[in-house]
């Protein structure tokens, strides 16, 4: 009963032990903050990173199966089977291409002397009406103020119209969308004609096309998917537009790339779904055996692994500096009760003349870290839940009173600074953070109990 | 050993109780309450072993009071922190109410310091961050288990402020150490030792910090307390005045004891 008492009657009486609650609120606050702010990033990240990218993509490798001959390419019975999955909203087909694009007028050109005279792009042919089901494509298009010929709100049921007023010369000319980016950069207009250069591959040789292959086609109008090098390289066709200027037009040609799906719960079936359409495709002839070294069905994140681990990793390095400044607040109440020990010296051996077990003993210094670790802990945990939740406010009033700009809008996707408070990594912290305190509270506590009552009483 | 677990909680009553009314039913242990054997206690020091007690052999009977002297070095000190259990003896034995304490664990040790014996010290030894009755509770607080203290907190307390009132100190219930004379702290730290109502009570020079006129009250108060409770008394003093008022005098001389 003392220990609980005492202990509450020690860290009152000694401002010291205010040092140590302080450093526990601070790391414990900063740790939760910071994280939030971080994951936040990540998600929005994750959101920007994946532009138009569809949940997953089947990609058929056009090499012979094993035992089974070429792959199949009946499109309408891959859809399909695909579709037949109760964990699919949506199946669509694109074929991707590449190509070189050039800048509409000469004029325009001397107007961005940077600009390199060619650019390379990413042509994807879509089915307009699966496409939206599957893809954000439908949500990116924009009614784009940077083109001049625009006004009226763009129809995503027809984005392929061709602007009004657009008079063609000559034969008849396919439509296009770009990535806002690529129109900003080569200041396209909606009616602007753009060639595209591209190198076809001979369908029995498997060879490249000596010739290569050009068209001009008709911007009717941009996207944002948010990711910068969509936004900066892609182009939008519709799919038969797109077969046809690289010939696959006839029967038997593989007019597509890839097949993209949308799931209903990717988080929860990416990948029971991903080793059930392996399975099931591979015995209809599409795909090769799900154990052969091709990667035919991929999830959004493999295609952006790379960049995906680069937050995390970022993400796990700041916890382990946060959770350094944890360990120096450790050494905070380490040092004060070492201190405290000291001071007290007389008051342990009283303690111990008085009845008090070691046990006792050690336990009432344990406490004194655990009420610091706790209500440090405690005040962290509020204020920085609080400060996740607040950072916009927060960040605007220092700004203001500061006089500088500390999130630079521009510099981001994002006009807010994004933060994400998730309650198991709040309890995470706080849980280590007591652990921590404990573990440094533990080596003063058994020095106190390990005192002789007999030294502890003998100097006044 | 059973001598001992009577002292436990398991007994109803409490320890106020339970100590005095198992002595007063046991005739042979009440005799006598404390009793030391062949205590021998060397130090080492730099490699070298220094004695201080030689084969010490002491007993302190019921309601007794028992004055030893001796001049310093003489190992009072060292015999006072084995009797009063903080200190181990290299050989011998220490029977509280015929239990051999140093036999005990150290957890039923503790205990029974706590029941058994209330300390008296020079420099009161009081906590500075606990008010007057607080520091009186503090005994009852470490021996008594958290739902016993809760629920006999308020009898506890009410103890303690009539123990104190008693002593003169009305008006300085709520007062912390250092806001108090000495007189005032000493007797604060003789309520201490008799809140829980202790068979023996061990005074290491009590007047030996206080002028002779506040010390003679206080000494006073504790031969006073002393007789009413009829606890037992050892006290340690420098003093041929102080230690003629007791029963019996025991003088100590190198290490073992001289005269009784």
């Amino acid at each position: 009963m003392f220990k609980t008492f005492l202990s509450l009657r020690y860290l009152r009486a000694r401002r010291t032990n205010w040092i140590g609650v302080a450093g526990i609120f601070v790391a414990v606050a900063a740790l939760i903050l910071i994280l939030s702010i971080m994951s936040g990033f990540l998600a929005e990240s994750r959101r920007h990173l994946r532009g138009n990218l569809s949940d997953i993509a089947i990609t058929p490798i056009d090499l012979p199966i094993e035992h089974g001959g070429a792959p199949s390419r009946d499109l309408e019975r891959m859809l399909e089977i695909i579709e037949a999955d109760p964990r699919v909203v949506a199946a669509a087909p694109q074929l991707v291409w590449y190509g070189l694009l050039t800048p509409p007028g000469a004029e325009r050109a001397m107007q961005r002397p940077m600009q390199e005279a060619i650019t390379l792009v990413e042509l994807v042919g879509v089915d307009l009406e699966r496409e939206v089901k599957v893809t954000s494509f439908g949500d990116s298009l924009r009614e784009d103020l940077r083109l001049p010929t625009a006004g009226r709100p763009r129809n995503p049921d027809d984005p392929f119209k061709l602007p009004a007023g657009y008079r063609r010369s000559g034969a008849y000319k396919p439509p296009m969308i770009v990535g806002e980016q690529l129109g900003y950069v080569w200041s396209l207009r909606k009616g602007d004609e753009v060639p595209i250069l591209t190198a076809t591959v001979d369908k029995a040789t498997r060879e490249v096309n000596d010739t290569p292959s050009n068209k001009t086609f008709v911007v009717t109008g941009t996207f944002r998917s948010g990711e910068n090098e969509m936004d900066l390289q892609r182009a939008y066709f519709d799919r038969r537009d797109l077969a046809d200027f690289l010939a696959l037009n006839e029967e038997g040609d593989r007019d597509f790339s890839t097949i993209l799906v949308k799931l209903v719960d990717y988080e929860r079936d990416k990948e029971a779904v991903r080793v059930d359409l392996y399975e099931r495709l591979h015995e209809a002839g599409f795909l090769h055996a799900p154990d052969s070294s091709y990667r035919e069905i991929t999830t959004w994140e493999d295609r952006r692994q790379s960049l995906l681990r680069a937050i995390e990793n970022e993400r796990v390095l700041m916890a382990i500096m946060l959770i350094l400044v944890l360990v120096v607040a450790g050494f905070t109440v380490f040092a004060i009760l070492s201190m405290m020990v000291t001071e007290k010296r007389r008051d342990i051996g009283i303690l111990c003349a008085l009845g008090a077990t070691q046990r006792g003993v050690m336990a009432l210094f344990l406490l004194i870290g655990a009420w610091q670790a706790l209500l440090g802990s405690a005040l962290g945990a509020f204020f920085g839940i609080w400060g996740a939740i607040e950072i916009d406010n927060i960040e605007q009033w220092l700004s203001r009173v500061l006089g500088i700009q500390i999130f630079n809008r521009e510099v981001y996707y994002f006009d807010h600074i994004p933060s994400v408070v998730d309650p198991r990594g709040v309890t995470l912290i706080v849980a280590f953070a007591v652990f921590l305190t404990l573990l440094f509270a533990v080596l003063p506590a058994w020095r106190a109990a390990r005192l002789n009552p007999v030294d502890a009483l003998r100097y006044e | 050993m059973s001598h001992y677990d009577d002292l436990g909680s398991s007994d109803p009553s409490g320890p106020f109780g339970a100590v005095t009314g198992q002595a007063a039913s046991d005739d042979a242990a009440a005799a006598t309450v404390l009793e030391a054997r062949g205590i021998e206690r060397s130090y080492k020091i730099g490699g070298r072993s220094l004695g201080i007690l030689h084969g010490v052999e002491l007993e302190l009977r019921r309601g007794e009071r028992l004055a030893l002297m001796g001049s310093s070095g003489a190992g009072k000190t060292t015999l006072l922190n084995i009797l009063g259990l903080l200190d181990r003896p290299n050989s011998g034995t220490v029977r509280i109410q015929g239990v051999s304490a140093w036999d005990l664990d150290h957890n039923e040790r503790a205990a029974l310091r706590n029941r058994s014996i209330g300390f008296v010290f020079q420099f009161y030894h009081l906590l500075a961050e606990l008010d007057a009755v607080e520091n009186v509770m503090l005994p009852a607080m470490i021996g008594l288990p958290r739902s016993e203290y809760r629920s006999r907190r308020k009898e506890l307390r009410g103890h303690a402020r009539e123990m104190l009132e008693r002593f003169g100190l009305g008006d300085r219930l709520s007062h912390r150490p250092g806001e108090m004379s000495g007189g005032e702290q000493q007797r604060v730290a003789i309520a201490r030792a008799l809140i829980l109502d202790p068979p023996i009570l061990i005074a290491d020079e009590p007047t030996g910090n206080l002028d002779s006129a506040t010390g003679e009250r206080v000494l006073e108060l504790l031969l006073d307390e002393q007789g009413r409770r009829g606890t037992s008394l050892l006290l340690v003093t420098h003093d041929e005045r102080l230690a003629h008022r007791c029963q019996r005098i025991v003088r100590m001389q190198d290490g073992r004891v001289a005269t009784e």
